[in-house]
């Protein structure tokens, strides 16, 4: 309890800031007017952009009454690198290296994307297993993504074991990657009408050998996070998101679905020749931290599946169509979207004739995903912010492009 | 600098009165020594990850490559607990400040690891681009630079090797001794490795020529077989697939719309009937030029028409057409899948090249921030936004960098091919 002359010093503190700064007080995008109430003990921290549990460089302004989150400020641009502008002066082909770079776990659905493009563009047509080799890669790059953002989910709530485990698991789709196109994170690999080289030998055999591993694991995964008692605790009940808000704010994904929004690009807008197979969509009820978390678990289990179909499935021939030297979009305006491990990508181009864009825009998921999180988290303690973060799984590059 | 290597100077000057002792400048070697190997194998990196490398620096940590095999593996949220930054990832001009920042609250002796091209160059972000340092070493002293982009796990292990042998080597020669660094006479190191490496070049040409005219000598009939020219591979060129239309058709789209707003008409075809609209394929969106003056109306009725069911903002985007900008808003449907754009040409003021229209972040909340992406890279002021400032971009950032009349040669460095 404060005392009364606590209350006075307070009061003759807020009379002086109101009668020297007339305006708002307020640190940079704060909108709720300072509180009347004398009990109140509100405060601003800082969090980032240097901070381990940003995924990055975010920063994050947070107002809070004692521990409990008021309002909170996100604070972008850390790692804005102009790569919409960089775009207006590099061909289609160069600019594919730069989408590798957007959000770099899903390199290669930013490679699919900015191809589908220009093949909607120039009626270029794939042959049958470079569709399967499209598929097949994305499915493993979903994996490769959801299992890191479940090794920094264990991290972010205190426990660093389950950083480890991911890892071993996602070394082996790594592996994959490497002997495929010689990279690992960043690789440059689908080209309109296919991919730049086909898939070695022992692709498939590595996949069915990954298929047998992941599937023994991620029940492990499920016994020694999902169903602890203290993860249980943080996620159930935290950052409920509706799905009025969801749909309002435009996130997509797995933030979408675990608020039970039923929209997922692979099924109801499908590309590529995602309606051959079968798998299901994952659904959230509450739209909470644990509903989003189960949604990307029970999507790694999906990949499984459609990796499985397309494996025994997985035709020979050729694996791409005939390149060309320079691809030159007719003058006019593009679009086409892939479903990321974090949401809806989608490119947007505005060609003018020329063999280099004329304006080229990427729509990331990260970025309204991210643009949700004051609705999310006020009223909440500030540790459960962390969980919220990283629930949303993050990757800045791709909100600051 | 003004940094004394830690030790007070009572201990300084026992060290330089044992020095002067016949041998006793051995006894100093032996200690600094010890320090030294001590130093290079418990290194304590700061948790500094910017971009793509980050992931990288993450596998080199978890359990396959194991950074704790140097002593390497405590990794510190404070940079004040921290000995040696790995700048993994591009460095952008707003991140500049918070990095010397960094740096200059670490205590020394410090050391700085520039991981991929970008913390080296700018690397891919060196040209056209108009925020980012090219270089880390333009803002903090690098001791060891890995190429790569990203460099794989084995290669920061190995620039963990480098750094180790470069504490090692420091020695007496540390320079974190400013004093006695000042003594002895400056040391070219480049020049030296240059002349090492031109050296060796030199002897390696030789082995190969001495090798060369003994095969030649050994083996006179023997030439040299022709290089093969790879085959060229031809493809196939199937026919495409188009994607199917989901949900409510372009035509219905249309005719409902132009009930309603009779002057929006198609992008690109104007005056053209619904049925045509319908005609221009499977994958064709449709997208609508609207009046400005109906724009905020326009966007008004289609989120509250239910039937329309345009319930998902993509994005809000905008496109420099030099005389004027095109404000482009695209929407979808989560429940049929179907989307429409609308577009909006926003006049430019004749001074400042800026323009101005209404907001609709208060019917499409997420439109807020793309909003104040438009206005922080292209100068579209929105009126009534809550909140306009600056996104990505420092306040006081000169001019908006994605009109195409932008030009900073202060910041951006020209393609030159």
């Amino acid at each position: 309890m404060a005392t009364d002359t606590e209350k006075n010093e307070k009061a003759m503190t807020m009379q002086l800031i109101n009668k020297y700064i007339p305006d708002n007080p307020l640190p940079e995008g704060f909108r709720l007017p300072l509180s009347n109430d004398s009990e109140a003990e509100e405060f601003f921290i800082n969090i980032g952009p240097q901070h381990p549990s940003t995924h990055g460089v975010l920063r994050v302004v947070v107002r809070l009454d004692g521990e409990t989150v008021v309002e909170v400020v996100p604070h972008l641009g850390y790692i804005h690198r102009g790569i919409e502008k960089m775009a207006e002066n590099q061909t289609y082909i160069q600019n594919l290296h730069l989408s590798d770079r957007l959000d770099y776990l899903s390199a290669f659905f930013n490679n699919l994307c900015l191809c589908m493009t220009v093949e909607q563009a120039l009626e270029i047509g794939i042959p049958e297993r470079g569709e399967y080799i499209r598929i097949m890669i994305s499915e493993l790059q979903r994996l490769q993504s959801h299992l890191l953002w479940w090794g920094v989910l264990g991290m972010d709530m205190g426990g660093f074991t389950t950083f480890f485990y991911a890892f071993r698991e996602r070394e082996l789709i790594n592996d994959i990657f490497e002997e495929l196109c010689g990279a690992r994170l960043t690789v440059n690999y689908f080209r309109p009408g296919g991919s730049s080289a086909d898939v070695p030998d022992t692709f498939i055999p590595r996949v069915k050998n990954l298929i047998s591993a992941l599937r023994k694991v991620l029940d492990e995964y499920q016994t020694l996070l999902n169903r602890n008692i203290i993860f249980l605790e943080r996620t159930k009940g935290i950052g409920i998101l509706p799905p009025e808000t969801a749909l309002s704010y435009g996130c997509t994904g797995a933030v979408l679905r675990g608020s039970g929004v039923n929209y997922d690009v692979r099924r109801h807008d499908p590309y590529s020749i995602y309606e051959q197979f079968d798998f299901d969509i994952p659904l959230g009820k509450t739209g909470d931290c644990y509903d989003r978390c189960q949604v990307r678990m029970e999507e790694m289990e999906q990949s499984l599946r459609i990796l499985e179909q397309a494996v025994t499935r997985f035709p020979s021939g050729p694996y791409r169509s005939q390149p060309k030297p320079t691809y030159k979009l007719p003058k006019g305006s593009y679009y086409s979207q892939v479903e990321t491990p974090r949401g809806l990508l989608g490119v947007y181009i505005v060609s003018e004739g020329e063999t280099k864009p004329y304006r080229l825009k990427y729509r990331s998921p990260n970025f309204s995903n991210l643009s949700v999180l004051n609705e999310m988290v006020v009223g909440h303690k500030l540790a459960d912010l962390i969980t919220i973060l990283s629930t949303l799984d993050l990757v800045i590059p791709d909100i600051d492009r | 600098m003004g940094v004394n290597n830690g030790a007070s100077p009572l201990v300084r000057q026992a060290g330089e009165l044992i020095e002067q002792i016949p041998g006793g400048i051995k006894l100093v070697d032996a200690v600094e020594l010890l320090v030294a190997w001590g130093r290079a194998n418990s290194v304590w990196p700061l948790v500094y990850a910017t971009s793509c490398c980050a992931i990288e620096m993450m596998s080199t940590i978890a359990a396959r490559h194991d950074l704790a095999r140097f002593g390497y593996e405590v990794m510190r949220a404070s940079v004040r607990q921290a000995d040696m930054i790995i700048l993994a990832g591009t460095i952008s001009e707003k991140m500049a400040k918070n990095l010397v920042t960094l740096y200059e609250q670490m205590p020394a002796p410090k050391y700085i690891i520039a991981m991929g091209s970008c913390a080296i160059s700018g690397g891919p972000f060196y040209y056209d681009s108009y925020s980012v340092i090219k270089g880390g070493d333009r803002l903090v002293p690098v001791d060891v630079y890995i190429p790569g982009c990203p460099p794989r796990p084995e290669a920061l292990l190995q620039g963990v090797m480098q750094l180790q042998e470069k504490i090692k080597k420091e020695g007496r020669r540390n320079p974190w001794r400013v004093g006695s660094t000042l003594q002895v006479p400056f040391e070219n190191l480049f020049a030296k490795a240059q002349e090492e490496w031109a050296a060796q070049e030199k002897q390696r040409d030789e082995e190969l020529r001495e090798a060369r005219e003994q095969f030649q000598r050994e083996n006179p009939k023997s030439t040299a077989s022709k290089p093969t020219r790879q085959k060229k591979e031809t493809f196939p060129t199937p026919t495409r697939k188009k994607q199917i239309a989901k949900g409510i058709s372009n035509w219905t789209l249309l005719q409902t719309i132009q009930e309603k707003f009779p002057s929006v008409e198609v992008y690109g075809h104007p005056s053209i009937s619904p049925k045509a609209a319908a005609e221009l394929g499977s994958e064709y969106i449709l997208d609508l030029v609207v009046p400005p003056e109906q724009y905020r109306a326009f966007a008004e009725y289609v989120k509250n028409e239910a039937s329309l069911g345009l319930d998902l903002l993509l994005q809000l985007t905008c496109v420099d057409w030099q005389e004027y900008f095109d404000v482009v808003v695209q929407l979808l449907s989560s429940r049929d899948g179907h989307k429409l754009f609308f577009r909006s040409r926003v006049a430019k003021n004749a001074e400042n090249g800026d323009g101005e229209i209404e907001t609709i972040s208060d019917l499409y909340r997420g439109a807020e921030w793309h909003e104040r992406e438009v206005y922080d890279l292209f100068g579209v002021q929105f009126r009534n936004h809550p909140d306009l400032r600056r996104i990505f971009l420092e306040n006081d950032f000169p001019g908006y960098p994605l009109r195409k009349d932008y030009d900073d040669p202060t910041r951006v460095v020209k393609r030159p091919y």
